[in-house]
């Protein structure tokens, strides 16, 4: 019984191992291509008393040298060892798919053609002219499924009728096309025929004008000196892959035009899409997108922010049972106002993470943030910045550290120093769970002014710190062009948004929650005085920096704040809760509290104590702090310089300050 | 597709509806041309840090052996964000 193999060939995703496993059922065997890594499958059917053996070959995109796998399939083609090879070709997009047909012309084995999914081109109202396409190829051509197994009948014919044909692609009109490239002609002339068995000269020519390596280096070592030089002198610049791809191209769009009718595929931008993208109105309707996004925001986290007054509830309820069953008065203050006062305050921070996450969420689900990433992409070639330079920031809106680890797509050094510095200033999860909250208490319903402030703050000292910093860091020619896929809007699957949003929601619970009651305790214990008034050690050294602290807007207690920020944001309402409620059980927080030691929350106390000058000067100032110490950790292992890490820490510590100075000021002219 | 490389090389970025609009051209043959730009190494796909199969490994708090990691970028994020090739 005689044996016939037939090689499979075909791009990833044109249905070759679905064709490989429908011929060769269970006879079929995995191993490795030898020496290398690469997968071999072969199998084997019997069809009218012949054996054939099926060689599927690994998936390549073209027949260049690219890869292991597309060496090993032109190697094995060429090599003779197939008596035919089954070329196959998506047929719902024949002008992408038939590139590798093209890259195969020119190779010395016989072969046809199978036009797959048929279904799928059916469904897209396209119409293929097989008979008219196998006149322009010379070689037998087929339409069918892969998928459908009652069409295989189809397929043994015209693998007979190619196996009897023996034909090889006609590539005449090619070749005319690749006549017009410079040089061709002549680089032809010096390869003469079998010089590299299986291929021809006029495919050696294309690869040594695409700089195929090893084809190179083939033709340099069975070519005299004479002619390598010849052929070295003609070969051009380096585009010769982009000029041989571009007759390819051509090549089949004659193949396909008459063959293949139908509706072309051409996606225009929708109306929204053409405001975003638009050169003037596309930054403004991003701007008025995340400002209805961030007030959106506050419409969820209310009820979550009403459930946090339970704990204020709580709070004095169980001061007032302490009490009376006679507890110590420390014990009743750390019961009361470091875990249960912390716990009001994370819920309400909650509220704004659960509120956010929902809304932004949302936006991404339906592809609005594909937009927006789009609009600042081009914003980021002003600062400088490759666009890529925007996913490390928009993964900053959640954590700082995601940002720098991300900033690691980012090859160009000096790029991702940048990227990281500028990164640092896209407030953090944290800080969105922060900012949110004070501004509501500080500032009632104009909180939503002071976030947009804090964001058109963050655009200005993105791009002044790019400036600063981008001088030293930054060449402008490193900057290239981007392409981004805008994905279609589609309907948002709830399921899955509600699980991400409450899987998030609950990651900041157990992550901010063990931070504010660690940073409360030791601030509160620092704070807990013996009943003088200047007996805690913070009281100290608070009110002896004071005279400093004051310039910049902020009472001692918050600077101490500020300071705990560095070390992580939610660590700044621990110190809060502990200072301005530690008060109640030692004299020393008597002049910070005004009296107001016994309001009934936290809110009331911080209104009473605090003026809205210095809430303003306070927000800003931990908003633009340092992110976090792990922040920072991230930061030297991304870009491994402790002078960048040092400077970029020292400069935002630095620049925090000032903006909460201004910060202050402005509002002493406001209220 | 030398014409696709210019407009790349200007620095701007662009949508495939865009660059198929200025090429006049298709965007299934904008698609074809990025494929083989790919292929030949003149562009590249870029891989979000969240998109690669084990998105810890781009991590340093994963790397640094925390315990309680928070760089890492949760699951089910960034789901329908595009995909972006740039110039190499």
């Amino acid at each position: 019984m005689s044996t016939t193999t037939i090689a499979l060939l075909g791009q990833p995703n044109s249905g070759k191992s679905t064709l490989f496993n429908a011929l060769t059922g269970l006879h079929q065997h995995v191993g490795n291509w030898p020496g290398k890594t690469v997968e071999k499958k072969e199998g084997s059917f019997a069809y009218k008393g012949s054996t054939y053996d099926v060689a599927d070959l690994p998936g390549s995109y073209s027949m260049s040298a690219n890869s292991d796998e597309e060496v090993i399939t032109r190697d094995f083609i060429a090599s003779g060892n197939a008596d035919v090879v089954c070329i196959l070709a998506d047929s719902s997009q024949l002008e992408r798919s038939l590139f590798m047909l093209a890259d195969y012309a020119g190779i010395d084995a016989p072969c046809f053609l199978v036009l797959n999914m048929e279904d799928v081109a059916k469904e897209q109202g396209k119409t293929i002219d097989v008979a008219s396409l196998e006149k322009k190829l010379g070689i037998p051509v087929m339409l069918f499924s892969a998928t459908d197994t009652k069409a295989y009948d189809k397929f043994y014919t015209t693998l007979e009728r190619a196996l009897k044909a023996k034909s090889r692609i006609d590539v005449s009109a090619l070749e005319e096309e690749y006549e017009k490239l410079e040089g061709y002609n002549e680089i032809k002339e010096q390869i003469h025929d079998n010089v590299i068995p299986g291929y021809t000269p006029m495919w050696l020519t294309v690869k040594y004008l695409e700089n195929d390596k090893v084809v190179s280096a083939k033709l340099k070592s069975e070519l005299s000196e004479d002619k390598v030089a010849t052929i070295e002198s003609l070969k051009g610049d380096n585009n010769g892959a982009i000029a041989t791809g571009e007759c390819k191209f051509k090549w089949i769009d004659e193949l396909v035009e008459g063959t293949v009718k139908g509706k072309k595929k051409t996606i225009k931008l929708g109306k929204l899409d053409r405001i975003y993208t638009h050169r003037f109105w596309g930054k403004p309707a991003v701007v008025l997108t995340v400002v209805l996004g961030l007030l959106a925001s506050f419409i969820p986290a209310l009820p979550i922010m009403a459930v946090a007054s339970v704990f204020d509830i709580l709070k004095n309820f169980a001061g007032e049972a302490l009490n009376s069953a006679g507890c110590s008065p420390f014990l009743i203050g750390l019961l009361c106002d470091v875990v249960i006062q912390s716990m009001s305050y994370v819920t309400k921070m909650l509220g704004f993470v659960f509120g956010v996450t929902l809304v932004f969420g949302l936006l991404e689900e339906v592809g609005v943030m594909a937009r927006i990433s789009y609009v600042f992409d081009n914003t980021m070639g002003k600062l400088g910045l490759q666009g890529k330079s925007v996913m490390p920031f928009l993964v900053s809106f959640g954590c700082t550290m995601g940002g720098a680890a991300g900033a690691r797509v980012i090859d160009n050094w000096g790029q991702k120093i940048l990227t990281i510095a500028l990164a640092w200033a896209v407030p953090c999860g944290a800080a969105w769970a922060t900012i949110p909250m004070l501004s509501t208490v500080f500032f009632g319903p104009a909180a939503p002014v002071v976030i947009i402030a804090v964001l058109i703050v963050m655009i200005l000292h993105m791009w002044i710190t790019a400036k600063i910093f981008g001088a030293k860091l930054i060449n402008k020619e490193d900057r290239c062009g981007m392409i981004m896929e805008l994905p279609p809007y589609h309907k948002p699957k709830w399921g899955a948004l509600f699980r991400y949003v409450f899987g998030r929601t609950k990651d900041t619970f157990f992550r901010v929650v063990k931070v504010v009651l660690l940073v409360c305790l030791i601030f509160w214990l620092l704070s807990y005085g013996s009943g003088a008034t200047d007996t805690s050690i913070l009281y100290k050294v608070g009110t002896a920096i004071e005279p400093v602290t004051k310039f910049f807007g902020l009472p001692w207690q918050l600077f101490i704040a500020f300071i705990a920020a560095s070390v992580g944001k939610e660590g700044a309402i621990g110190v809060i809760t502990a200072l301005y409620t530690g008060g109640s059980y030692g004299e020393g927080f008597a002049q910070a509290m005004s009296g107001a030691a016994r309001a009934a929350n936290l809110g009331d106390i911080l209104l009473a104590n605090v003026s809205r000058p210095e809430a303003l000067a306070f927000i800003f100032a931990i908003t633009f702090n340092m992110p976090c110490v792990v922040a920072l950790a991230a930061t030297y292992q991304e870009i491994h310089s402790v002078k960048w890490t040092a400077r970029i820490a020292l400069y935002y510590t630095l620049v925090s300050l000032a903006l909460a100075c201004a910060a202050y000021h402005i509002g002493l002219i406001i209220w | 597709m030398k014409r696709l490389l210019e407009l790349l090389n200007d620095g701007n970025s662009r949508t495939l509806e865009m660059l198929a609009d200025e090429l006049g051209t298709t965007t299934d043959d904008v698609i074809r041309q990025m494929e083989y730009l790919e292929c030949i190494g003149a562009i590249r796909k870029v891989v979000k840090p969240f998109e690669k199969k084990n998105p810890c490994a781009s991590c340093s708090g994963c790397e640094s052996g925390s315990a309680a990691c928070k760089g890492c970028i949760p699951q089910n994020a960034a789901v329908n964000m595009g995909q972006m090739w740039e110039v190499l």
